[in-house]
């Protein structure tokens, strides 16, 4: 009966079924390559969002967990001695959003003498080693470690981090990833910051003015202010020297209400800010940093942008200036950074 | 279910259907691998239907059915690898050889062969056949007999 020779046939034949393993390895490549795919095609249609992303500036601090409140009694953790370096990134997005990049990058250089804080700006195009992957811009190591499509903030930060220390030399010590609400949430929460502008700013998204001059902002203006770039003379650097503007505006501000000095404030803050900030103290406590920050914050803090060259290929990057740069590295690891700034004025931020 | 339990459980057997689909290990492979990558890229639609296997088979089945011209070449060049080919010395002696049957298979058009694949390996009751499908069942029956009976025509070919 053919039926028969059928199931025989069926049968005597199962022998070529090829094993599973390799197969299901197969499978899962695959899948691995069509997500790429699917992803690069999403960017690609969401490149008009990219661009006025890009155009958004300051993001947010993302600590490695949430910051831990202090229990009261217990004495606090060791104070940190010599110079430190914090890192704090801005990056753009949103909840929800695939992807970040951290568009905003501030060094905040305290020296060991505590003398004052020095605010540096890191462009988002400094051209930075990403430690497996080569060089590539700061704003974009922060996205290869964050990853997509679920962007991990600490990985974000830890990778900027890396990079950053790796091409200047320096420790890190510390550092945070801000977000858009987070910004928000911290400004309101310390009652309005003033930022004092040279030059009068028109916001691209709200069409909102800022005039030159000293203003006192909300959570709202102050992101929609640290977000602007186009429009300004220099662009990216004139809206990283306003994030130099709204951290010296920030430190007055917790300066004036005592936040530093008392650590029920602190606690109060950072339980406040604590869901999605992310956080790196390092070998220290947030309390032990805030004090530190206190003591450096009574005088006024120097804003300064490192001395650096466009480079036009293969895109827009900015590298440190081979005659300058040296030397500004060399008083950043040697933590003579004022003696630096005193000597190259034009590499100075007005921040009032 | 997860999709790793799903392949866990069912790869196997999955594989084995295509084999008898295609008639070839490579390209039952290629079947498999591009079925089970939209599979796993689409778990959480197939985790919901209520059966996961029948929708995966019919998912399957369907690629099999549809698969474009761009497969014929490799298959025709496959064919004419040696261990495909019958003895030619067996059908004079005997009625029929089985890997002849196997090999008139492959002649069928592929929504006829998938019937007989379903029936007489999967030993599937028609109205599963005819959901596989996605026909009626009453389809399903005229589909197999006609199989049958190209199928019958070339025994009485090679045996008379």
């Amino acid at each position: 009966m053919i039926e028969d020779d059928l199931r025989a046939a069926f049968a005597r034949h199962e022998a070529l079924t090829p094993p599973t393993g390799p197969v299901r390895t197969a499978i899962d490549r695959a899948v691995v390559r069509r997500r790429r795919r699917r992803l690069r095609l999403r960017l690609a249609g969401t490149a008009l969002a990219v661009v006025a992303a890009a155009l958004a500036g300051f993001t947010a601090i993302a600590p490695r967990q949430p910051a831990p409140a202090i229990p009261l009694g217990e004495p606090p953790p060791p104070t940190p001695t010599g110079a430190l370096n914090v890192l704090l990134l801005g990056v753009d997005g949103y909840e929800g959003r695939q992807y970040r990049l951290a568009d905003s990058a501030l060094l905040v250089h305290v020296p060991a003498d505590r003398s004052r804080l020095y605010l540096v700006s890191l462009p988002r195009y400094l051209e930075v080693s990403v430690p497996g992957h080569g060089a590539d811009k700061l704003n974009y190591a922060f996205l290869q470690g964050a990853g997509e499509p679920r962007p991990d903030l600490s990985r974000g930060y830890r990778v900027t981090r890396d990079a950053v220390a790796d091409t200047l030399g320096v420790r890190i010590d510390a550092g945070a990833v801000l977000t858009y609400p987070l910004v928000r949430k911290l400004t309101d929460a310390v009652g309005g910051v003033e930022v004092c502008l040279p030059q009068r700013v028109r916001s691209v998204h709200t069409d909102r003015v800022f005039p030159a001059g000293c203003q006192r902002l909300d959570g709202t203006d102050s992101v929609d202010l640290l977000r602007q770039r186009v429009g300004l003379p220099d662009g990216v650097l004139d809206r990283d020297r306003n994030a130099e503007r709204y951290a010296a505006g920030l430190l007055r501000r917790l300066q004036e209400r005592d936040t530093f000095t008392n650590p029920l404030v602190v606690n109060s803050l950072l339980q406040h800010l604590s869901s999605g900030l992310v956080v790196d103290a390092g070998a220290s406590s947030l309390p032990a940093l805030a004090l530190v920050a206190a003591q450096a914050a009574t005088a006024e803090p120097v804003g300064l942008l490192p001395p650096g060259v466009h480079v036009e290929k293969p895109d827009l990057r900015f590298r440190l200036d081979p005659a300058l740069g040296p030397g500004f590295l060399d008083a950043l690891r040697t933590d003579r950074l004022g003696e630096w700034a005193s000597a190259h004025p034009g590499q100075a931020t007005t921040l009032r | 279910m997860t999709y790793e339990e799903f392949a866990d459980a069912r790869l196997g057997a999955l594989l084995r259907y295509a084999v008898m689909l295609t008639g070839d290990p490579h390209q039952a492979q290629d079947l498999v691998q591009e079925t089970m990558v939209r599979v796993q890229l689409n778990w959480r639609r197939v985790a919901r239907s209520d059966v996961p296997e029948r929708y995966v088979r019919r998912m399957l089945t369907n690629q099999y059915v549809d698969w474009r011209r761009g497969s014929w070449a490799r298959r025709v060049l496959l064919r004419a690898e040696p261990d495909d080919l019958p003895a030619p010395a067996d059908h004079a002696q005997s009625a029929v050889d089985r890997d002849q049957v196997w090999s008139w298979l492959s002649r069928l058009p592929r929504r006829q062969r998938a019937t007989l694949v379903l029936r007489y390996y999967e030993d599937l009751p028609d109205a599963e056949i005819a959901e596989i499908l996605g026909c009626a069942v009453g389809t399903v029956r005229s589909c197999i007999s006609r199989a049958l009976a190209t199928l019958r025509a070339e025994y009485v070919e090679v045996c008379s």
